[in-house]
């Protein structure tokens, strides 16, 4: 990696003070913010970033904080995966936040990685990664996964980049409806997670989220979801550690052996966390059975294009969904 | 004569034995290919013997690995840790393209403070991506990094061909002067075999495609070059041929051979990717002469990817045609190997079965600008293995056969009983009696689907004579063993202290094994699985020759003749009088000053040759996601004499992980139009993690022969196995590897469509 000057700020608004400013785009990448390290050092040493200066997080107090309240979550953007996979409480309201957390690489990655950190990585597509394919997201002109091997390729939203978001605690979240608290030195401000990520075609293509250069994403809060069951189901190719082929968030809440509301995201499929409303409204008033596991995976995929070689995406993902389904329904 | 070790009809050697001497076939490792060759050597069976393996102690037991704390615990020092008074860290610059003419400008680099020296390596043409350009040495390995990425290089680009279809295609740029495409058999006319397949009544045909393997070795290849001028270097080399490393490295270094020691304590895996000191032994040569100064150079990750071989990939087109009984009637193939600029170990076609038919195999290899191909743990036969267990597969379920007994028609005369009996042990363990669906896959509803596939090995594992050991005992009755062998990680200490206990009645820590040197005595490189059948006979002789030689001094003391003593644990004694006896101490300080020392060398009837093996698998596989897990392996394996039965089951499990991955997960992904390694790295390039591996049962068979290498056969058939099981479970037949969900998906959406 190239050199670099490591700073440990005391607090936040030391941190805020040596981002550059808002439309500063040319310098967002001058200083990066570390929490735990489990992306930025890999971008670092494959000179995908060469920052002049690398801000520790862990200096700053108050990053840290986990704290629930009548099943309301405060998560710091400096929890660590460990802390949400290892807490029973969440495991009871929010099953599939604890489980996505567990999902994430290795015992090593989930001890050293924070959630602020897993929402904020950057893309794990092989062309992003190789430092001499200066591709789209890299600022060049090309998504060179569109005509290139794009096996682990987006098939929903892509376009003009294809890259699919590899969080696999953004899926939960999203579908636990929990928002996210950003600062800057202008003060704080709270968007719905949901609208945290952006696609390519929306916001800026080498970007992946709302974050202006002057920001720090600081805390996540999760709603109580009273009365909802959940579960986050991964497809991995390598069980020991992997990043998502596809992954399904689902919560449902149950009334009288039917579905009265449904919340379904998607991960691994699209360049952001793709949530399924018209699915979600087809499985209300529903019991759950073949015929609607079928129904909701149509749904949910609908409007997919598959790329040369992830057309398994779609059965896949399908399956997940009936798995999810099934398993929450008890079926 | 050299023989393909695979013709299993060439059995007999070229003519009688001469009196007092006897024929010995001999496995040979050249650049880690073995060739069988028949030797004829001095009839040696009146030698030191083995003796009666159920009164050993320590022979063929269970013993943990003597270094194995020094690993674990990271005392052990590898080629990577050796840290020494002034060293200097190297780099290394790869060629960013597959082929160019370069030119460097050095000098932004040596600008750089801290940069000690810069040197251009290769001529200027670059013909595989990747190639290592440039070195640069620095007072840190940070600052050579920045000076290797300081050099000026500037590419005069031309086409290239990074991949088989490329390579092939018309007007193709040429990756060499010899043609992209190459034949490697003579024979073309295939009117024969047509002929033949024609008139079978059963036709299976099919293409398999074998992806290209990284050996992935834990430590990365490199070496640090203790020179500070003068007449005199030591190299610590993470190699598998400490031999191999003197002569290169004396030829870069301006040296005789004999000024140059190679010191290999430890490596870190090499999977037959590391013999020689290679581009980076090299450069790094290069750069210690420059300055006088230690170098230390190993590869990162990318440059081992991209730069330090792999297992070559290939395409077999085969066609077999079969009679209603079930014999194989004819066996066409089209080998096509995939390595690289180099040409791909041979894909031995057909592998083990049906070799009394017409048979007519085409090989040829298709070069591309990639890194050549090495030779990789068992070269060509897994590859081999995958079509021919899939192809023999495909035609018992189109014959309506057992899958056993179709194997058994095909399996060839002398050969028949071996796997049957190993066979039949492999379904016993698998459980294949009670396996609801044997020759049709499950084609319930059920949404998890079992399936469980078989596949046998075929491997030389014979010794030769290139290994001198040396015993020592002192007078204070302190026993050494000593050799320049390396371990490759199979534990070549534990055997070489353990060999050398049993025959003085010591116990395993009272013998210190000293290995990895080139100054001790010869040993060959470690490939084709011949380290311990070469090495182990050797030790066997050495201490052998130690202990008569003991006796010699001691017989004396206890008023009888040598050959009247034996020994007993800790001491030595008269046979038939049992309470003459003297302890070891007191028999070694009998010894005086200079101690004892005796030699040994190779004994060939104290090793053998030859050598089967059957795996079995047993999976699930999800038809909702596509998902296979496997969740059992057995392998039942013959290998002469075990000599540490804790180390050879693991190094057989090892073998089932290994073919695990290369079945599941493993594979170089190369783009064609950019000419990118898109996976040189260790998350895009999978690998069997702990969760991944299934339940596993290593099984040796009695086997009443001498010391046999079986590392290779053990990662032969696992992948073969999967894939049957996979086809076995849901019906899909996989003719390509990795053995993916997608693959899995994709094929069960056609065979709903029907």
């Amino acid at each position: 990696m190239k050199s670099f000057e490591f700073i440990a700020p005391r607090t936040l608004d030391q941190v805020v003070e040596l981002l550059p400013g808002p439309r500063d785009l040319k310098a967002r990448d001058r200083v990066k913010l570390l929490a735990g390290g489990q992306d930025l050092l890999g971008e670092l040493k494959e000179y995908l970033v060469a920052p002049e200066q690398v801000l520790n997080l862990k200096t700053v107090p108050g990053l840290s904080t986990f704290a629930e309240r009548d099943s309301n979550y405060e998560v710091g953007a400096l929890v660590t995966l460990a802390e949400l996979e290892q807490s029973a409480t969440l495991r009871r309201t929010h099953a599939m936040v604890a489980e996505a957390a567990g999902a994430v690489g290795s015992v090593q990655i989930r001890n050293q990685g924070t959630v602020g950190g897993n929402l904020c990585q950057r893309p794990r597509c092989w062309y992003y990664r190789h430092e001499q394919a200066v591709c789209i997201k890299k600022g060049g002109s090309e998504c060179f996964a569109y005509g290139g091997l794009n096996k682990y390729n987006a098939i929903l939203g892509g376009g003009p980049s294809y890259i699919v978001h590899p969080s696999d605690l953004a899926p939960a979240l999203v579908a636990a409806g929990a928002s996210a608290t950003i600062r800057s030195k202008k003060g704080e401000r709270t968007v719905e997670l949901e609208r945290f990520f952006t696609l390519p075609s929306e916001g800026a293509v080498t970007r992946e989220n709302v974050l202006a250069p002057d920001e720090v994403l600081v805390r996540v809060d999760i709603p109580a979801m009273a009365g909802w069951t959940s579960t986050y189901m991964k497809f991995r190719e390598r069980s020991s550690y992997d990043f998502a082929l596809a992954a399904v968030a689902l919560a449902l809440r149950m009334e009288g052996g039917r579905i009265a509301e449904a919340r379904l995201v998607l991960g691994g499929v699209a360049p952001i966390p793709w949530r399924c409303e018209k699915a979600e409204k087809a499985l209300v008033g529903r019991k759950v059975d073949a015929k609607i596991c079928a129904l909701a995976g149509k749904l949910a995929l609908e409007g997919a294009e598959p790329l040369a070689h992830n057309a398994y995406k779609l059965p896949l993902a399908q399956g997940l969904i009936t798995k999810a389904l099934r398993k929450l329904a008890g079926t | 004569m050299a023989l393909d070790p695979l013709r299993i009809e060439d059995e007999k050697p070229p003519r009688p034995a001469a009196s007092g001497k006897k024929w010995v076939r001999v496995t040979k490792a050249v650049n880690g290919i073995d060739t069988e060759v028949w030797e004829e050597v001095a009839d040696d069976s009146g030698g030191p013997q083995w003796g009666a393996r159920e009164s050993m102690r320590l022979i063929s037991r269970e013993i943990p690995r003597v270094d194995g704390p020094d690993k674990v615990t990271g005392r052990a020092v590898f080629s990577h840790d050796v840290r020494l008074p002034g060293m200097a860290y190297a780099r290394v610059l790869r060629s960013r393209v597959p082929a160019a003419k370069v030119k460097l400008d050095l000098e932004p680099a040596r600008k750089i403070p801290g940069v000690l020296a810069v040197v251009e390596l290769g001529d200027g043409e670059v013909r595989w991506l990747g190639r290592p350009i440039a070195a640069v040495a620095a007072t840190t390995p940070e600052i050579a990094e920045d000076g290797v990425r300081a050099i000026l290089a500037t590419y005069e680009e031309q086409g290239f061909a990074v991949t088989a279809e490329q390579a092939a295609a018309d007007n193709a740029p040429k990756v060499n002067s010899r043609g992209n495409v190459r034949a490697l058999s003579k024979n073309t006319d295939t009117s024969e075999i047509d002929k033949a397949l024609e008139g079978s009544p059963v036709r299976v045909k099919g293409t398999w495609k074998i992806p290209v393997q990284h050996h992935a070795s834990l430590e990365s290849h490199g070496v640090v070059v203790d020179y500070r001028g003068g007449d005199e270097a030591t190299v610590y080399a993470s190699t598998q041929g400490t031999f191999t490393i003197p002569g290169d490295a004396a030829g870069r270094l301006g040296l005789k051979p004999n000024q140059v020691t190679a010191v290999v304590e430890h490596m870190g895996g090499g999977f037959g990717s590391k013999f020689g000191m290679g581009i980076e032994g090299e450069a790094a040569c290069l750069l210690a002469k420059e300055l006088a100064r230690p170098v230390h150079l190993m590869l990162d990750r990318s440059s081992e990817f991209h730069a330090a071989g792999n297992r070559s990939g290939g395409e077999h087109q085969i066609e077999i045609g079969v009679g209603r009984d079930g014999k194989i009637l004819a066996f066409k193939a089209r080998v096509t190997r995939h390595g690289g600029v180099g040409q791909g170990s041979g894909h031995p076609l057909p592998y083990i079965y049906a070799r009394d038919n017409a048979t007519f195999v085409e090989d040829r290899c298709i070069h591309t600008n990639m890194d050549s191909s090495r030779a990789m743990r068992g070269p060509g036969h897994p590859q081999a293995s995958f079509s021919m267990e899939g192809a023999m597969d495909e035609c018992a379920y189109a014959v309506g056969m057992d899958l056993l007994e179709f194997r058994r028609i095909n399996l060839p005369e002398g050969k028949r009983e071996l796997y049957m009996r190993q066979l039949e042990r492999c379904a016993e363990l698998i459980g294949w009696k009670a396996h609801p669906h044997k020759q049709a896959p499950d084609r319930s509803d059920a949404e998890v689907k079992l399936g469980i596939g078989f596949a046998i090995a075929r491997w030389g594992g014979g010794g030769n004579g290139q290994c001198k050991v040396e015993v020592r005992i002192a007078q204070d009755g302190s026993v050494e063993v000593l050799s320049g062998t390396q371990d490759l990680g199979t534990g070549t200490r534990t055997y070489c202290a353990s060999i050398v206990a049993e025959e003085l009645g010591l116990e395993l820590a009272a013998v210190r094994a000293r290995i990895g040197r080139s100054t001790f005595g010869n040993a060959n490189a470690s490939g084709g699985s011949t380290t311990s059948p070469s090495l182990a006979p050797s030790v066997k002789h050495a201490s052998h020759n130690a202990r008569v030689a003991l006796f010699e001094k001691v017989a004396p003391l206890l008023g009888a003749k040598a050959s009247e003593l034996e020994v007993r644990p800790g001491e030595i004694r008269v046979a038939a009088t049992p309470s003459k006896r003297i302890a070891w101490k007191d028999a070694c300080a009998a010894l005086g000053p200079n101690g004892l020392s005796a030699q040994g060398e190779w004994q060939a009837h104290l090793a053998g040759n030859d050598i089967g093996g059957a795996q079995a698998a047993k999976v699930s596989v999800d038809t909702l996601t596509g998902e296979v897990r496997v969740l059992e392996m057995v392998a039942v394996q013959d290998c002469g004499l075990v000599l540490n039965l804790l180390a050879a089951k693991s190094q057989l499990q090892g073998g089932m992980v290994q073919s695990l991955s290369y079945g599941l997960f493993e594979e170089r992904v190369v783009d064609p139009d950019l000419g990118l390694f898109l996976n040189a790295n260790f998350e895009d390039y999978k690998i069997a993690g702990a969760q991944d591996i299934p339940a596993m049962k290593a099984v040796f068979e009695d086997d009443p022969r001498g010391v046999i290498g079986m590392s290779e056969a053990a990662i032969i058939p696992g992948h073969s196995a999967i894939a049957n099981a996979i086809h076995n479970a849901c019906g899909v037949r996989l003719r390509e590897m990795p053995l993916t969900a997608d693959k899995i998906l994709m094929g069960l959406a056609a065979l709903k469509k029907g």
